[in-house]
């Protein structure tokens, strides 16, 4: 057993050490709190900044964590009892009078003894108020500091929300339900192609088109609809007949030359060599409506010629149009001749205004004149008696027997039936029909898949509108606001849409005097003060043997004056090694 | 007959206090001031070491050294250290003595003991002999014996040692070598008197002789107070603040101050330490205290440690002194462990 002054002093020292470790314990936890509110002070400031306002009170969170972790710390740097005995020598002035008792005991040395008498001495004498550690220190001070500063902090208004990130250009997204002129590409399925593959291609363009519109309805990115509008747009491009390509290019100036004989041909010369079929087709129509039977046989005569030329020269697609022109004429000149020999049967009935419109009919050939005439003979039908449709049926009789076969074995059948007919009065509705029917203009297979392939890209062209971008202007480009369904002829407007001076659908009404006005400068600088029609072509750009159109440039498949555009110059914008963000900026920079 | 009772040892350290106390008193009859010093003295002859005081001449070093002996029932020697003194004046020699007289004389050998053979040993200008005769106290010094002509003589105890020298005559002198510095336990420096003290010095030793002091301690007297400086207890916190205190002395440890990187060249070693502790329980014994404290270390760190630092060429260039070098040890080497020395300052 100890002895007694062991005993005192072991309990009186194991009494005021775990006093001192609970102060020091406390002190510790005092002092990580503090600092966990600081740092919670930083913490809500943060949720602030980033508005994640219902966050802030639990930044107070971070003193308890602090609080946690300095306890912990004080366990694990616990002073030893050699440490507290060395802490109260040092508050008390024992000059290590406890330390050394603490090694003594268990001793019996003398000294040693005496050195834990004395020690338990001054245990026993010690103040335990004047021996413990001091708790608080500055630092401390930043407990309620932080702690108000948190409170402060969770009750102040949010800052305004910052300005959302600007989105890329073309990233956003869009969503229209039916993006206008996309129908105009999906009638693609619809066209006649000039083979089973042509077929397949525009079916396969037109069922893009219905994804895409689809899409749109969903929710697209907007560059991505450019993108597969262009695509489309180009898919359409390369359908269209190539007249000018390195291929066809020998046959089309031989066909050219058929046609440079006769200058009634002049104009349908013209539209041939611009590569566009449908204005050349109109052209033929124009010739094989007009009374003047040389200049139908020269242009008969031409067609064959240039066909058989073209031909030889290896432009077989060229050739073939051609040579479908050439029986679409001749079926064209029948119709427009029973047109002519039922008015000339009927010619004292005839308004003065119809009978203006048969002169018309026989010399321009024009398509508005013929249908005015057919509308002038169905009025002049509505008022005949049944005497004179009688007499009317006789005399077309007549005129049928002097012909011998002068027209056509359609035509001669045709005026039989029509001679049966008006001697009935349910002949005359069949009539007017037939009559309509006659008057009712017919397009080459080529013309027509020429017009429907430019609706579409006009159509193309309309939806890249609807989306906000600026399409490649193109020829006859009706704008957005216009009807869809791009044929002028057959939408019933007066005129051909977008014509201008010197354009290939003016009439020809003007005088063609032209002016520019003057510069005032002392020697010119500028090639010349032109002016650019929107929505018309470039007329300067139309001239020539291989025409361009404005706006044509690599970015779309075509042929122009520079030629066919390599694959690997088609979207090169594109394809190039631009940022996104910018491509849609570089795209409009090179646009003309 | 009975057996007295063996004395407690609260008794024996009051007795110790008394003993000291009455020392002191003897001593400062005769010595004015230098109560410093007096009090270092003490801590050499109680701790058992040995005293090396340094000084101007005339500050009653001599004197104070004889006043000790005097003071003490011990056998006072003394040795004037000149360049031609020989070890054997230090140590003494066998001389043959002749017995009889004409035929048949014989002779024998007889050991002549030399002044070292005193209790209490003044070793006078102790750097003004050849190093070869200050050679001759090593083995007293630090065993506490002498051998002659091959014969070891064990020296009578309390043995103690205690040399002058002059600092400022440095023509004819030797300087002691490191070997034997490390032997003295102490090294005192005598400092000049202040005004009150020389007055009082010139007052006594101008008038009529002053009576010689009594003796106060006997010689067990001082058995008795060196064997209870053994006993004096040292806990192991303040032992390792010895040894961290002396290890920082050297210029390579890792602890060591800026200026004892810079101007030391050999720090204390493992008897600096020893002395420390011996010296450091002589200061609590006289304080009567059966413990050694940080204090009382610190207290003795100049004494003990001066001259056993060696500076080096920078260290002397600049004129830094020992002294100088040890407060600044005391000053940088912690007593306790910094986070108990930080609540202690912050409590």
């Amino acid at each position: 057993m100890a002895p007694p002054a062991q005993r005192d002093f072991h309990w009186a020292f194991h009494r005021l050490a775990e006093r001192v470790h609970r102060r020091h314990a406390g002190r510790l936890a005092l002092t990580g709190a503090s600092l966990g509110l600081s740092l919670g002070v930083l913490g809500a400031l943060g949720l602030w900044a980033v508005r994640w306002g219902e966050w802030r009170p639990a930044a107070a969170g971070l003193g308890a964590l602090g609080a946690v972790v300095g306890a912990v710390l004080a366990n694990r740097r616990r002073w030893s009892e050699s440490d507290v005995a060395l802490y109260l020598d040092a508050r008390l002035g024992s000059h290590e009078t406890l330390t050394t008792a603490l090694a003594a005991q268990g001793s019996q040395e003398p000294a040693l003894t005496h050195v834990l008498e004395r020690a338990s001495s001054v245990l026993g004498s010690a103040d335990p108020e004047r021996v413990k550690p001091k708790l608080w220190s500055r630092w401390h001070a930043l407990l309620p500091a932080a702690m108000s500063a948190i409170v402060a902090v969770s009750l102040l208004p949010l800052p305004p929300a910052p300005p959302p990130a600007p989105v890329a250009p073309g990233a956003e997204r869009v969503q229209i339900e039916n993006l206008k002129g996309l129908e105009r590409i999906e009638a693609l399925s619809h066209l006649p192609g000039q083979n089973p593959e042509q077929d397949e291609r525009l079916r396969k363009l037109a069922e893009q088109a219905k994804k895409l519109r689809e899409a749109l309805a969903k929710g697209l990115e907007k560059r991505e609809a450019l993108s597969e509008i262009a695509k489309l747009r180009d898919g359409i491009a390369a359908e269209r007949l190539k007249l000018g390509d390195r291929q066809n290019q020998p046959g089309l100036d031989a066909a050219l030359r058929a046609f440079s004989n006769q200058p009634a041909l002049r104009d349908a010369q013209k539209a041939l060599g611009n590569g566009d079929l449908t204005a050349f087709d109109d052209e033929m129509q124009k010739l094989a409506n007009r009374a003047e039977s040389s200049d139908r046989k020269a242009a008969k005569d031409a067609l064959e010629e240039a066909g058989k030329e073209a031909r030889a020269k290896g432009a077989q697609g060229l050739a073939d149009a051609l040579d479908a022109q050439k029986r679409l004429f001749e079926r064209r000149e029948s119709r427009a001749e029973a047109l002519r020999e039922l008015a000339q049967g009927m010619k004292g009935k005839l308004s003065p205004e119809a009978l203006e419109d048969l002169k018309e009919f026989g010399r321009s050939g024009s398509p508005e004149a013929e249908q005015r005439l057919a509308d002038g003979l169905e009025r002049a039908l509505e008022g005949l008696t049944a005497e004179e449709r009688k007499r009317l049926a006789e005399r077309m009789q007549r005129q049928l027997e002097d012909a011998q076969g002068s027209a056509s074995p359609m035509t001669k059948k045709q005026l039989e039936e029509l001679a049966k007919q008006l001697s009935r009065p349910e002949g005359i509705e069949q009539l007017k029909k037939q009559l309509q029917e006659l008057a009712k203009p017919e397009s080459s297979p080529d013309a027509r898949r020429e017009q429907g392939l430019g609706d579409a890209e006009r159509g193309g062209s309309a939806a890249q509108r609807g989306l906000g971008a600026v399409p490649i202007p193109m020829a006859g480009e009706d704008d957005a606001t216009g009807p869809p369904g791009g044929n002028p002829r057959e939408s019933g407007q007066a005129g051909p849409q977008g014509s201008g001076p010197g354009s290939k659908r003016d009439s020809g009404s003007g005088d063609h005097q032209g002016s520019t006005p003057e510069i005032a400068s002392k020697e010119l600088r500028s090639k010349a003060d032109a002016r650019l029609q929107a929505g018309a072509p470039m007329h300067g750009a139309t001239l020539g043997r291989a025409p361009a159109r404005a706006g044509e440039t690599a970015n779309q498949l075509g042929t122009g004056s520079l030629g066919e555009a390599q694959k690997t110059e088609v979207g090169a914008v594109d394809h190039a090694d631009i940022p996104e963000e910018y491509r849609e900026q570089v795209g409009r920079y090179f646009e003309p | 007959m009975t057996d007295l009772p063996a004395p407690s040892f609260e008794s024996r350290l009051t007795q110790a206090r008394e003993v000291s106390a009455r020392l002191k008193r003897a001593l400062a009859e005769v010595i004015v001031g230098q109560d410093a010093v007096v009090e270092q003295v003490l801590w050499g002859l109680i701790a058992g070491g040995h005293v090396l005081l340094e000084g101007n001449p005339g500050l009653g070093k001599t004197l104070l050294v004889r006043t000790l002996a005097s003071c003490l029932d011990l056998r006072f020697s003394r040795i004037q250290f000149t360049p031609d003194l020989m070890p054997s004046d230090v140590t003494g020699t066998n001389i043959l003595v002749m017995d009889g007289s004409g035929q048949g004389t014989r002779g024998r050998f007889e050991l002549h003991r030399g002044p070292i053979f005193g209790q209490v040993v003044l070793a006078d200008e102790i750097n003004r002999a050849t190093p070869k005769t200050q050679s001759a106290l090593l083995e007293a010094m630090q065993e506490h014996a002498v051998t002659i002509a091959g014969t070891r003589h064990a020296l009578d105890e309390p043995f103690f040692v205690l040399a002058t020298e002059n600092p400022i005559e440095m023509e004819g002198t030797y300087p002691l070598p490191e070997a034997q510095l490390d032997r003295f336990l102490l090294k005192i420096s005598v400092p000049a008197p202040s005004e009150d003290e020389l007055t009082e010095i010139l007052s006594r030793t101008t008038g009529k002789p002053t009576s010689e002091p009594q003796r106060v301690l006997t010689r067990q007297d001082v058995r008795e107070l060196q064997a209870l400086c053994r006993e004096v207890a040292v806990a192991e916190p303040v032992l390792r603040y010895a040894a961290r205190l002396v290890n920082a002395s050297a210029p390579d440890a890792a602890d060591a101050p800026e200026v004892v990187r810079r101007a030391v060249r050999y720090g204390a070693g493992v008897r600096g330490a020893q002395s420390l502790v011996l010296a450091g329980k002589a200061v609590a014994l006289l304080e009567g205290r059966a413990h050694v404290s940080f204090a009382d270390l610190q207290r003795t760190a100049a004494p003990v440690l001066r001259h056993r630092i060696l500076l080096s060429f920078e260290g002397e260039a600049d004129g830094v002194s020992c002294d100088q070098i040890v407060r600044e040890l005391v000053a940088s080497v912690l007593t306790r462990p910094p986070a108990v020395e930080r609540a202690v300052q912050g409590a």
